[in-house]
């Protein structure tokens, strides 16, 4: 490995006092840059494959970050769900006895059931299509969603046929601010607000919260061939402990003493749980590491082709710096610095670029594309090593080069 | 005119009886090869040569002849397998890369080509060489004050793209002289360069040779400049013909019955 040290020479400026040293002259970053047309081409190349880079990685963290979107606001600190219940997708249910139960263990205050029902059918007000959706629905007294709009509609839910709907619902759900007044599982709904969360999986087109009773309204007598509900049935207990109690501690303690048909987890493990699932269970996980190899593959063999260019066109003339003198080692510095000096050009670009498409999907499709420090770094990291590794391969070009061919004929 | 080129002892200069520590260059019964196994081609047969400091050489002969392997193994620029080749103290036959580079480091380059970096500009180039010296304190003034010698004062901030084609072979000189080396090896200098500027850059080596007692061994087909060597050799068909002081060999050498071969270009 070429020494570091070498490679990053001491940038002190030039003289203005005796004093102080000059630095070398940095060929590296004017063969780079002196034809600007073609470094232009260089830069845009690695842009795009850093740009490649974000968008898949990004693609993969919002599946993983949307899935969780619900889990985040959920007001508990310990959940309880239906043991087959290990990912939300399941429509599985368990006893509303078991939260009573829970109730009456030390530490825990309050215990908040959630109901859930996948594929309830919206229609649009505009288009009269029908598009199924999410609905959650509790008792409007209970805090159970940590979000300020629907704790300030608590009073309006309690109406008969009403709902809020999320507004980061795809738009294909049509309008839905207040006032709008549609269908839902061919019943006619009452829209009093909205919120904002965003979509799903498990939730294709969007959520709709309601109170529990509108629930039993919509879903508890339809016919012979969709699955009916009730209050008994919970998908989702959230347990809300008194403040400074230790989660983990009640939660073994509710596991030694409940029967086994439920599992009890924290709300980190109860989040753990669900990414788990998305990442093992399907084919994203792989699906989206192999589209970034694959960037990342794209973006080494073009910075190599920059280089190689670069080595190939001042051959002659590296190959005169050997034999005046220079050894190979300052030669493999010149190719490493030229693909570092790459690298940090072709990645701002990229990173911004990225910055305004993570944002575009947002809006387009209400998955949660977000940019944190830590996935830039990642990306950072990555082309760097991706440049890295084409110097690496394009050194062994300027090694090739024999200071005694620039003699003779 | 065989005479000349025989090699009949009186045309061949014996050395004055100086110290082999005064020798630039050293060379006794060298033989190169290119090539490996049955592919083997002898370029050079028992080559026999001593260069002292502060001496001019010219060698000519016809292409093909070995002339320019005979530089580049001077320079340090290939391996060596047979015999011996000393330059400035440093017996190159057996050293590995690592060591032919540092000797390199004492030998100014001047290319048929002037190979300048079109990314820098004239200063900069020359920079390049004193910078190998680990001089950055003053490397700019001392481009400067190379490039105002070999007379390109007022382009020193220049690419090589504005630049006429004789003045970028003057700026590859200047770099080429700036570290003030004790051994020159040029290849065809001035065929770039018009008439003034070529004796020009010559004079400026002559001068270095006798100020600072600098080895200069050039390979050229240029006549017009052979009168500033102090000696000419001949190769041919990597042999040493002969080896003659100037006077002798101008005295053997009526220009108008030059023989041609000796003389032949490309």
């Amino acid at each position: 490995m070429v020494g570091l040290a070498v490679v990053l020479q001491p940038l002190t400026p030039h003289p203005v006092f005796p004093c102080v040293l000059p630095m070398r002259t940095p060929l590296a970053w004017f063969n780079l840059t002196y034809e600007r047309r073609r470094l232009l081409t260089a830069i845009a190349g690695v842009s795009f494959a850093v740009l490649l880079m974000f968008m898949f990685k990004g693609f993969e963290n919002a599946l993983y970050d949307s899935q969780v979107q619900l889990l985040k606001v959920l007001n508990g600190d310990i959940i309880v769900v239906n043991r087959l219940k290990y990912t939300m997708f399941i429509p599985e249910q368990f006893a509303r006895r078991r939260l009573y139960q829970a109730q009456a263990f030390e530490g825990v205050e309050a215990a908040y059931p959630l109901y859930t029902r996948d594929g309830a059918y919206w229609k649009n007000p505009e288009t009269k299509a029908v598009r199924p959706l999410r609905v959650l629905a509790f008792n409007p007294n209970d805090p159970v969603l940590n979000i300020p709009e629907v704790l300030a509609k608590q009073e309006g839910l309690k109406l008969p046929w009403t709902a809020i709907v999320d507004e980061k619902s795809r738009a294909e759900v049509g309008p839905r601010s207040a006032g709008i007044v549609t269908e839902m599982a061919e019943q006619q709904i009452h829209v009093i607000g909205t919120y904002s969360m965003g979509t799903d999986f498990a939730s294709a087109n969007g959520n709709v919260i309601m109170s529990d009773q509108n629930f039993l309204r919509y879903f508890s007598d339809l016919g012979p061939e969709e699955t009916e509900r009730d209050l008994n049935t919970v998908d989702v207990g959230l347990l809300k402990l008194a403040p400074g109690a230790d989660a983990n501690a009640i939660a073994v303690a509710l596991r030694q003493r409940l029967p086994n048909d439920i599992s009890i987890l924290t709300k980190p493990e109860f989040v753990a749980m669900e990414l788990n699932y998305w990442r093992k269970n399907t084919s994203i996980g792989f699906i989206f590491t192999l589209l970034t190899t694959m960037s990342f593959v794209v973006g080494i063999i073009l910075v190599y082709q920059i280089l190689y260019t670069d080595v190939s066109e001042h051959w002659v003339e590296y190959a005169t710096l050997k034999a005046i003198g220079y050894s190979n080692r300052y030669l493999l510095t010149v190719v490493m610095q030229q693909s570092l000096i790459l690298a940090m050009l072709g990645f701002v670009p990229g990173y911004l670029i990225a910055l305004v498409l993570y944002d575009a999907t947002t809006n387009a499709t209400g998955l949660l594309m977000n940019m944190t420090l830590g996935r830039a770094l990642e990306i950072l990291i990555a082309t760097v090593s991706m440049c890295l590794i084409s110097g690496a391969i394009a050194v062994r070009k300027v090694q090739a080069a024999d200071p005694a061919e620039v003699f003779g004929n | 005119m065989s005479d000349a080129l025989s090699l009949s002892n009186d045309s061949r200069t014996v050395p004055i009886e100086v110290a082999p520590a005064e020798m630039a260059v050293q060379i006794c019964d060298l033989n190169y090869y290119f090539g490996q196994g049955d592919l083997r081609k002898q370029v050079l047969y028992d080559v026999n040569l001593s260069l002292p400091r502060g001496q001019i050489v010219i060698m000519t002969g016809p292409s093909g002849s070995g002339k320019t392997t005979l530089l580049t193994l001077i320079g340090a620029l290939r391996t060596l397998q047979e015999g011996s080749l000393q330059v400035l103290q440093h017996e190159l036959v057996g050293m590995n890369q690592r060591e032919l580079v540092e000797v390199r480091r004492n030998i100014g380059f001047i290319f048929q080509a002037h190979n300048l970096f079109e990314s820098l500009t004239a200063s900069q180039n020359v920079e390049m060489a004193v910078e190998l010296m680990d001089d950055r304190r003053a490397k700019r003034q001392r481009a400067i004050a190379m490039l105002t010698e070999v007379g390109l004062a007022e382009r020193v901030d220049y690419k090589p793209k504005t630049l006429s084609g004789g003045q970028k072979q003057r700026v590859a000189i200047a770099r080429a002289l700036v570290n003030q080396p004790t051994l020159i090896l040029a290849d065809e200098p001035t065929a770039a360069l018009d008439k003034k500027s070529g004796r020009d850059v010559v004079t400026l080596m002559q001068n270095l040779a006798k100020e600072k007692n600098c080895t200069i061994l050039m390979v050229t087909h240029d006549n017009r400049i052979l009168d500033m060597a102090d000696r000419i050799i001949n190769l041919v068909d990597g042999r040493l013909e002969t080896d003659e002081e100037i006077d002798h060999f101008m005295d053997n050498h009526n220009p108008k019955n030059l023989d041609r071969h000796m003389f032949m270009t490309l």
